[in-house]
Parts: structure tokens; C-alpha cells; sequence
């Protein structure tokens, strides 16, 4: 269910891990593994990627929009965790460790979503005036 | 908090974007303080009572419901 990801041998490195838990026999600690390395790649850039997306200064990065950046952190780790919270309840089998998994990265979906929303509300009730 | 940001704007004659340039921050800031849904820093408090050239307390009026 998780492990989806295309298996090109071209990715197959050898890593140093500092636990690899084995599935059968014992588990390596501080060694040197094969690894495809796919996944760890792609983690990556998502990881960067959305923080730098998260928390990059505004143009005019200001107390008012410190505010909503704040605000929208704590909204964001709330629904992360009401999420958590349905999914442990209903989600069961493989697809409860995908959810495990996506949930690390949504709290900056969230975040990001609302901050932007905010800001877009707040731009919006601008007044005109000449 | 009562503000009377609109009135002083209009005596200077200068728009919400040339407020918010003067006091470094955003037009959303300078609109949601003066529509009252933002409750301002006192430093950005001082610097408009600078560029409007009066005292915080003329721009800035507490309100009954501010001392609950």
C-alpha cells in the first residue's frame, strides 16, 4: 500500500542508516544498506519545497501578518490532528500507515492553504479608494 | 478600540497604500486596524501619532467593552 513507489535499480544505493529494521534476521544499526532511495529523494524536495512555500517572508511582512501566519500555524496543527484523530478511528490496515505518512506533510498543506486564504480575505475587504 | 485613523487620513489627505508606506507595513494592515478587526502594537501606535503629528490617545480611544 505505501511502498508504491517505482523500483528503478538506477536508485538502488548504498546508504548509511543509522536503524535498518529488518523484516526478517536482525536489524542493522549504524551500517551501510542497499536502499532504494526513491522515496527518500522525493521526501526531500517535498520537505524543502513546502517549507520554503510555509514560511517564506511576505513582500511587506508586517505584525498584522505575523498574526495570520501564527493563527494559521495553530489552525493548521488542529485540523492536523482532528485528521489524526478520524483516522485512527475509521482507517485500518496498510492504508492506516499511508495516512500516518501524508500526515507528517498536511500540517503545511493546512497551513498554507489557510495563511493564503487569510491574506486573501484580508485583500479583499481592502476598501477602494483613490 | 475606537480609532479615528479615517478622519486623520482625510485632514492630511493621504489614502490607506500612502499610510502604509509612511508606517512600513501593509494595506491590509492599515485597512483591518481602521475597520477595528486588528489590535495594533504600540510602536505602530507611535508612529502614526508621529506622521499625524498628535497624540496616540487623539488617534485611539478605548471602548466599555476593552476593560472586559
Amino acid at each position: 500500500m505505501v511502498n508504491q513507489f517505482p523500483s528503478w535499480e538506477f536508485f538502488d544505493w548504498q546508504v548509511f542508516a543509522f536503524i535498518d529494521e529488518a523484516f526478517m534476521g536482525s536489524d542493522s544499526y549504524f551500517k551501510l544498506v542497499e536502499n532504494n532511495v526513491i522515496d527518500e529523494i522525493t521526501g526531500t524536495i517535498l520537505l524543502i519545497g513546502l517549507v520554503l512555500v510555509a514560511f517564506s517572508k511576505e513582500k511587506v511582512e508586517d505584525e498584522f501578518i505575523s498574526k495570520i501566519r501564527v493563527e494559521s500555524l495553530v489552525w493548521a496543527t488542529y485540523v492536523n490532528y482532528a485528521v489524526l484523530l478520524v483516522s485512527i478511528l475509521f482507517v485500518y490496515g496498510g492504508a492506516f500507515f499511508s495516512v500516518l505518512i501524508f500526515n507528517l506533510f498536511t500540517i503545511l498543506f493546512f497551513f498554507i492553504i489557510r495563511f493564503n486564504w487569510m491574506l486573501h480575505k484580508s485583500a479583499k475587504t481592502l476598501v477602494d479608494e483613490k | 478600540m475606537k480609532n479615528s485613523i479615517k478622519v486623520e487620513r482625510a485632514k492630511k489627505g493621504i489614502t490607506q497604500a500612502k499610510l502604509a508606506e509612511l508606517v512600513k507595513v501593509s494595506r491590509q494592515t492599515i485597512n483591518a486596524i481602521e475597520l477595528g478587526k486588528y489590535n495594533l502594537s504600540t510602536s505602530l501606535a507611535l508612529k502614526m501619532a508621529s506622521i499625524f503629528a498628535c497624540e496616540v490617545s487623539n488617534i485611539f480611544e478605548l471602548e466599555e467593552e476593552d476593560w472586559e
